[in-house]
Parts: structure tokens; sequence; C-alpha cells
């Protein structure tokens, strides 16, 4: 009963839900004044939902059905557990378990593996070229995300726990630790999709890419994952890396988001494997060395 | 340089006229022209700029237009063929810019070119009847033709397709519409894995047959049908088409009437590669540029109200002079807000110019080299980076006032994006010089005299050029002495520069290819204005197509229900 309740309530899909929302307001807002635009009204995101799930969805004729179907709720049920296992973490540490910080680093890789099914599902060209850019994108993100859990590991005395983890003091007040934190929020604005790393969806170049199919609940499902991811990244890069979450520090996070997607182009996703293999790995690598050596 | 195009022809000459010292115009056997066209474009190293083909109706008539960049001498050979199954020898596999029009010569008035490769058709419905000409004479504009059973303009979107060296590909597919473009337009690109293998382009979806009604239209008329081609080109295409009238007839305008016209010419530069700055932005995934470029180009807007009363489409333009004055007492406000705009275009320069990721982006990327660009006959801003010092600006515009200011042209030389981009970006600053200069001799002028009054076309041709943002504008026009032009022939700069996307986007990534398509500026409407086809059928007008769409809300409502 509990467990539901911190499914579907507190800290999992409501809670996040709303969070997500309220931070995908004041990215549009703050876009939008960056821009000299008006920008949307508070309740935008639950108007964009609301018509959204008053829609018809269209499944295209080739398309795979049951994975067309099923991908959208997966992205958003995965979404939800990562934020259900990060906020237990915080708000319920009692109820948290050891181990937690592997589950929610697995976790977090399933809503890109939903979209390449999806848009593999699609039968469109454009989807297909989505979906093996997602596949790229992942394998660039992929390897540095995991170095910098290392770092936070050695860093930590072998911590798996997010409790715990909270509890040290903040990792990233040193050498290793720091290099790591950096390292992480290229891999946040990644995962997010967010430019300079939004080539999966490319309006210009591939109109949405796996998305360009869906319509109605079932791109609704995705959007609501999406605001759910949104909420929970920057929550759980803080945890780790920030000795815990506030306000402050999940606003701090959203603003390093926004400000990055508003200065900068798209990257190609050749560019992208570059930047994160030969770039952002070694980086980490020295990050790594340095959590051995004790800096 | 005249009397070299004289000793190369010798022998191939039938007649030549001299209209003036810049527009020759050289009969010559139609036997005789695919060596003469090589000669002019490969050795004498002229510019193909477009043929214009005409109906006598007593035979059919040709002029290939040729350019001479250094000194904005024109020489057109003209040829004759028969009205009926008229043939003539194809050029486009020695001037690669001929491809288009042939093809385009060939649906519309019916000329057969011998030995072209590719003869589909490249404006009209693939619906529309064989053997029916719709620029022909004997053709009235909005006649209805039968439509066939599958009339309805459907593109036939294909997944896969086989390559010319039997490897098969996928499509992927850019248009008819897509948010890479503000126009329908079609594209495949096919590729592999992410690489472009090939492009086809597909015109015609835009077509609205602007020449055709030009000839229905009296002189003075015509200069508002040209401004409304395009938008964003809305002053290029009537200072083209009154520069050829006033070629035809020989006229001088009155000098502040030069400074009027080139100012609101500049300006109109200005805001359009502001607006392609913007996009181009955009297309990379930088929306900040593209909304910030769109906040400033409001000032260059402003200055265009405040001297013509509207944003776009000015109404300037009139034969023998424009149709506004500016106030002599406003020119001090107007120079601060022209000054305004350079710390914005310092802005943008470093925002552009000096970013890692743009520079990641477009460096050798979609490069045209200069030989492709000569062979492609691209021109403006898509021939400059290519390292091609063309400017109609400084060779041919009688009626301007470019040759009593200083400024220079911008030529880069590597061809790639980055070099468009930086090519355009540099030419705002030239604009802002001019407008300065020019608004400082107005102000040294009188007010009231800004037109010669003309009344009468005499019969005669003339060419008018301008130099639009895009590149070379080009009017032909030819009156009997008539109320209205008999024929009226337009090229639009994004004619040229499209085509020469089947290079620069080959080769590179999809990501590559948004960027390259879009950075020869494109602008479709300017394209396919050429000529006349309405499918004729006005089937649903306005009121109609309301009710229709009411009656179907209705329906979809009820079955829900």
């Amino acid at each position: 009963m509990k467990t539901i309740f911190y499914f579907l309530v507190f800290p999992g899909f409501l809670f996040a839900l709303i969070v997500g929302m309220v931070a995908s307001y004041i990215e549009r807002k703050v876009t939008a004044r960056v821009q000299w635009r008006v920008g949307p009204p508070i309740l935008q995101p639950w108007y964009d939902l609301l018509k959204l799930f008053t829609k018809e969805s269209v499944v295209p004729e080739n398309a795979h059905l049951l994975t067309f179907l099923a991908t959208p709720v997966l992205f958003m049920v995965s979404a939800t557990l990562v934020a259900m296992y990060a906020g237990m973490a915080f708000f319920f540490p009692d109820a948290a378990f050891q181990g937690d910080l592997i589950v929610i680093v697995y976790l977090l890789t399933i809503p890109p593996i939903c979209l390449i099914l999806a848009g593999a599902a699609s039968a469109n060209p454009l989807a297909s070229l989505g979906a093996s850019r997602e596949i790229k994108l992942v394998l660039s993100y992929e390897l540095v995300f995991w170095m910098t859990i290392a770092v936070i590991w050695v860093k930590t005395g072998g911590e798996l726990s997010l409790v715990n983890i909270m509890n040290k003091p903040p990792v990233m007040y040193s050498y290793s630790g720091g290099i790591a934190s950096v390292l992480a929020l290229f891999v946040m604005q990644a995962k997010l999709g967010r430019v300079p790393f939004d080539i999966a969806e490319a309006e210009t170049e591939i109109m949405a890419g796996a998305y360009i199919e869906y319509s109605g609940p079932l791109l609704g499902f995705f959007k609501m994952g999406q605001y759910i991811l949104l909420a929970t990244l920057p929550f759980f890069i803080s945890s780790i890396f920030w000795g815990g979450v506030n306000v402050f520090k999940y606003v701090a996070l959203l603003v390093i988001v926004i400000l990055v997607e508003n200065t900068n182009p798209r990257l190609k996703v050749k560019q992208c494997l570059k930047l994160f293999w030969f770039i952002l790995f070694p980086l980490s690598l020295v990050a790594l060395i340095l959590a051995v050596v004790g800096l | 340089m005249i009397n070299k195009v004289k000793d190369i022809l010798q022998g191939k000459i039938i007649k030549w006229e001299e209209k003036s010292s810049k527009r020759h115009y050289i009969e010559i056997d139609k036997k005789d022209l695919r060596s003469a066209a090589e000669l002019l474009f490969r050795k004498l190293e002229l510019r193909f700029c477009i043929a214009t083909g005409l109906d006598n109706v007593k035979n059919m008539e040709v002029l290939y237009h040729f350019s001479d960049d250094k000194t904005g001498v024109v020489y057109s050979l003209r040829v004759f063929t028969d009205r009926d199954k008229g043939k003539i020898p194809s050029i486009a596999d020695i001037i690669k810019g001929a491809t288009w029009i042939e093809r385009e010569m060939r649906e519309l008035l019916g000329i057969e070119f011998t030995g072209a490769a590719d003869t589909s058709r490249l404006l009209l419905d693939p619906t529309w009847p064989e053997g029916v000409y719709p620029l022909r004479k004997d053709y009235e504009y909005g006649r209805k033709e039968p439509r066939g059973e599958d009339s309805c303009r459907r593109p036939n979107i294909k997944i896969e397709e086989l390559t010319k060296n039997g490897k098969k590909t996928k499509i992927i597919p850019i248009g008819p519409y897509h948010p890479l473009q503000e126009e329908p337009e079609f594209f495949e690109l096919m590729v592999q894995g992410e690489k472009v293998i090939d492009l086809n382009i597909n015109l015609g979806y835009n077509h609205r047959g602007i020449e055709k009604i030009a000839e229905g239209k009296h002189w003075d008329q015509v200069t508002f049908l040209v401004e409304r081609i395009c938008g964003i080109c809305s002053c290029s295409h009537p200072y083209a088409y009154v520069n050829a009238v006033e070629d035809l007839l020989g006229l001088e305008i009155p000098l502040r009437a030069k400074y009027v016209r080139t100012v609101i010419a500049e300006l109109e530069r200005i805001h359009s590669h502001l607006l392609w700055l913007g996009l181009a932005g955009h297309f990379l995934g930088y929306n900040t540029v593209w909304m910030w470029a769109w906040k400033y180009r409001e000032t260059v807007l402003d200055l265009c109200e405040q001297i013509s009363g509207n944003r776009n489409h000015y109404a300037m333009m009139r034969i023998g002079g424009v149709r506004k004055d500016i106030f002599n007492s406003e020119i001090d406000g107007m120079k601060e807000k022209a000054a305004s705009l350079v710390p914005i275009l310092d802005l943008f320069k470093g925002a552009v110019i000096d970013d890692p990721v743009i520079h990641a982006r477009t460096k050798n990327i979609g490069v045209l080299s200069k030989e492709e660009a000569i062979n492609y006959c691209v021109t403006g801003p898509t021939a400059r980076p290519s390292g091609l010092d063309q400017d109609i600006r400084k060779i041919d515009i009688l009626n301007g006032a470019y040759q009593l200011i200083e400024w220079d042209v911008i030529v880069c030389q590597n061809g790639d994006i980055f070099d468009k981009t930086v090519c355009r970006v540099l030419e705002m600053y030239e604009s802002v010089k001019i407008i300065t200069q020019c608004l400082d001799k107005l102000k040294g002028l009188k007010e009231g005299n800004i037109w010669e009054e003309v009344r009468e076309i005499p019969p005669g041709e003339g060419i008018g050029r301008y130099e639009a943002p895009r590149g070379e504008v080009w009017h032909y026009v030819r009156s009997d002495g008539g109320n209205t032009p008999v024929r009226h022939k337009i090229r639009a700069p994004s004619y040229m520069n499209v085509l020469s996307n089947e290079l620069a986007a080959v080769g590179g990534d999809v990501s590559d290819a948004a960027i390259t398509l879009a950075a020869v500026d494109p602008c479709y409407c300017c394209t396919e204005r050429m000529q006349a086809v309405e499918n004729g059928n006005v089937k649903y007008n306005w009121e109609e197509l309301l009710r229709l769409s009411e009656e179907k809300t209705k329906r979809l409502r009820g079955e829900l229900k």
C-alpha cells in the first residue's frame, strides 16, 4: 500500500509530474524572456497535456502495433520509477534500500531505449533516423555517466545507497568530484535531450525524429515522461554531487540547463560522439584516478 | 571585350544590334548555338544569366543572355526556330545552369531541346495535358484544362530507391512541407545511414504564373505585380523591372530618385540578411539567434515604414523615378536609427563568427568550389563566398546611386556555409555605410524632383538587373508600343542558386544538408513565380471553402457523439 502511494502520489508520479510541469514552465518562460518573447502562462504545460489527452492517437499503417503503443507508457513508467527511488531516498530515508544508486542508473537508460524502440516501430524514415541518432547519443554519454558514478562510489568509500551518499560531505568539494560533477552536467543535458544534444529530435532536420508519428494520448505519455525526467534528473544529480537537494540547488541546475540550451546551436551526432568519447571520457578517467589517489 | 566577342564569333553572326553600350543582341543560327555558347562561357568566361523564350506567333525565339561581370555588359544570343515542333540544340551539358530553364521552356513553350539529358517537367503538374503550352500567345490566362482521374497533386513519397550505381538507399524527404522550409518545396535526400549520397529537387508547388499575368497588365501595374513575387525582395523585383523599362527607353532618372531608390533597396538587403541569419540560427537549433535577429530586424522595418508607409511591399518604384520622397527633415532621425544598427551587427558578428560550436557546424560544410560556382552560374551571396567577384550594383545599375558613393564588395574564398554567413554579415555593414552616405547626400538636395514623366513605351526590348539580397534579379521586357509588355521574363536569384544544392548537400550528413539547403537563402516563391500556370480551376472560393470546412466539422462532431 505504501509502495503504491510512493509510486503514484509522493514522491512518484503526481509529485514529480507537478514539479516537472513547473520546471518546464520555468524553462519555457526564461527561454522566452531571453529571446524577447512573452512566454506561456504558468498552466501551459497542463493545457498541453489536457489537449493531448483529448485528441485521438493515430497509429501508422505499417507500425508494429504493440511496440508502438507500449513504449510511451514504458517511457513514463520508468521515468516515474526513477523519480520514486530518488525521492524516497530524500524524503523517506527509512524506506530506501541499499544499492538504489545502481537501480536508478539502470532505470535512467530505459527511457532512451523506449524512444529507440518507438522510433523503430513507427515505420517512418525520419523516425528510424531519429532512433539511430538516439542510439548513438546513448552510446556517447552513457560511458561518461558511469565513470562519474564510479567517482562517487570511490569518493564515498564504496557507498551505493543514496541516503548514505547524501549524508557524507558533498563530493563536489574535491578535485575529482568537481570534475565529475561538471561532466555530469553534460550528461544531464544530453539525457534531457536539450540543445546542443537535441540531436535525436532536431525538428529542422528530422522533424522530432522518433516522436514524429505520435499524437494524442500516446504523445501525452511521452510528454509526461519528459516532465518527470526534467524534475528528476537535476534532483538526482544534486543529491549525489551536491550533498542533497533544496530549492536553490534544484533551480540553479535548471538555470544551467536553460542557459546552455539558449546559447548553443545543435551539434551533429558525430561531433557529439567525439566530444563524449575523446574529450569528456579522458577527463572522467582523470577524475577517477584522482579519486582513487584521494584528491 | 566587345571586340573579343566579335572576333570569337566571327562568321557566326547574322546580325549585331547594339541597343546601348551595355546591351548587345547577337543573332546567330541555331546550329551555331552550341559552339557560340561554349566560346562565350568557357573562352571568354562570361556568366550565363538565363534564357528567355518568346512566342512570336510566326516563330519561336530564344535569347541566351551572357553577362560580363567586370564591365556589366550583357550579350544576348538570339536564335529562331519553328513554332511547331521547333528544335534547338541543348546547351545544358556545357552550362549546368541552363538545365532548369531548358526544362521550363520545353514544358511552357513547347520548344524541344535536342540532346538534353533531363526532359522531365520542372514546374507543371504531372497531370497537365501533353501538348498544351501555357506561355504561348494562343493560351489565354486562366483557361481550364480537363483534369485526369488522378488529378490531386500528391507527392509520391518513396521510401527506398535505387541509386545510379544500383545500390538501394533510403530516402529522407525534406518537404513538401517541412519545418526547415517556410515554403513548400520537396527535396529527396537519398541517404545511407546519415550520409547523403544523392539529392532530388522537385519544384512547382508554388507556381503562380506571374510572367503570364504581366502580359495582361499595364506597364505601370506590372511594378506592383512584380513586387508581389516575394515579400522579402519586394524592392528588388520592381527595381530590376523599372531598370529594364528604363533600359528600353534609354532614360536616366533624377539624382534624388537615385538616392531614394538606393536607400530603400539597401534597407531591404539588411532586413533580408537579418531574416536569413535568424533562420540559419534556427536551422542549427540556435533559437536565441533567431529571435534576436528578428527583433533587431524590426528597426529596419520601422525605417522602411517611415519612408514608404509599409513594412514590406514598399511600392516605391515607378518607371522614371520613385513614387514617394524622403523628407529632408526626417533624415537626421533616420541616420540615427541606421547608426544604431552597427552595434547590433557587432553583436551578431561576435555571437555567430566567434562561436566554436557554430564553427564546428559550418566550416567546410556544403562547400561550393569556384569552378562549380561558375558552372552552376550561381549569383549573389552564394557566388561571392566561393571567390567570385560579382556584384551587379558595382557594374550595371545606371539608375542607382551606387557609383556615386564609397562601398566595397565582400568576397570570401572557401565557399562553405561559414563564409556564406560571414559574407552576409559583412554585407550588412556595407549596406549601413551606403544608407548613411545616401542620406547625407539627400540632405543637400532639394525635395520634390523624384520622377521623369514617362508616357509611352515605344517598341523595343530592355534588360534590367539588380543585386537582390539573394543575388542577381533579372528582368527582360519587350514592347510592341502597346499598353502592356509583350513578354516579361523574370529570373530570380534562387532559380540559379537552388540547383547548386545538388552539389553542396551531397556527401554531407543529414544535419549538414539541412543547413546547406538553407544557406543559399532559398526563396521558392521567387524560384517558381515563373510562367503561366494556374491549374485553371477555381473550384472553390473563400466562402465555399469556409462553408465546406464548417460542414465537415459539424459532421465529425456528430460522428464523435
